[in-house]
């Protein structure tokens, strides 16, 4: 993961963080939106604008590519560095959890 | 029965356009097409409550981009120099979330700047450009006969974009401060 990746990704928006949690299988928007929908019981909803925008920004960055077509409907799934990005967001997340649990993170 | 309405808006006032649209649907008016700078066409309809959304692609739509929106509920019913008009009955919107088209602050900054980089910025082009000089070479009677007319012409020219940069600049401004984290 290069710099410039780490600074437009690492913290991300939380849209951006259940998109690429999402894509850990393949799906086009709308499925992600209602995946996400059910994950967070209504919490989280994602428009139509920002998850197109997202998912055009992470594919040219390379997070998540291209996997097939459905009527129209693009369907993407995670990249290698895609799943680097979600597991060094997934730590971090982590250590936020245990933090304000009062626990210590050791090393 | 169609009725035409006037009314400007500029290209930062976008969020007061949807609000506008929506009052004109809930009074039974659906807009059919907008032609700029200022003509709202529409079409008498039953009255109801119609969220309006403007996106501003500046032409970078695809088949995709509209499959989506449609996906989302989202019905798309014309565009206008860049911008694409959406609309959809508040019914059909469960949660607030659903109300928009952009979910999160760094996609709303993002529309705003994108609008001015690729408008407010030609605006000042064109005035500093084009206006200025010619402005310029009016009161300085190069045109010859046809001077004052130009002057006149350039004169009303400069007022009207220095108003429209001004203004829009600073409203673009306030949206992204307000969506800045």
């Amino acid at each position: 993961m290069n710099d410039k990746i780490k600074r437009i990704y690492v913290p991300m928006t939380e849209s951006g963080f259940y998109i690429l949690f999402c894509l850990q299988t393949p799906q086009h928007g709308y499925g992600i939106s209602q995946q996400v929908r059910r994950l967070t019981g209504g919490a989280v909803v994602i428009g139509a604008g920002t998850m197109y925008g997202t998912l055009s920004k992470m594919e040219k960055d390379g997070l998540i590519r291209f996997y097939s077509e459905e009527d129209k409907r693009r369907l993407y799934q995670l990249t290698e560095l895609g799943r680097e990005v979600l597991e060094t967001e997934i730590k971090r997340i982590e250590r936020l959890y245990k933090n304000s649990r009062g626990e210590n993170i050791d090393g | 029965m169609g009725k035409l309405k006037i009314r400007f808006f500029t290209i930062a006032d976008y969020e007061d356009e949807e609000l506008w649209l929506r009052k004109q649907h809930q009074n039974g008016l659906k807009l059919v097409k907008m032609t700029p700078p200022c003509f709202y066409k529409f079409e008498e309809c039953e009255p109801e409550d119609v969220i309006y959304r403007l996106d501003y692609k500046n032409g970078a739509q695809t088949e995709e981009y509209l499959q989506m929106l449609k996906d989302f509920g989202w019905e798309y019913f014309t565009h206008c120099v860049g911008w694409l008009y959406f609309r959809k009955p508040a019914s059909a919107a469960k949660t607030e979330g659903e109300e928009e088209l952009f979910s999160d602050n760094a996609s709303r900054v993002d529309m705003a700047e994108k609008v001015a980089r690729t408008r407010l910025i030609p605006l000042m082009v064109i005035f500093l450009c084009c206006v200025i000089p010619n402005l310029i070479n009016a009161a300085n009677g190069v045109m010859g006969r046809l001077s004052t007319f130009f002057g006149v012409f350039f004169g009303a020219m400069f007022g009207i974009y220095l108003f429209m940069i001004i203004y829009s600049g600073i409203k673009l401004n306030r949206i992204r401060e307000k969506y800045k984290d």
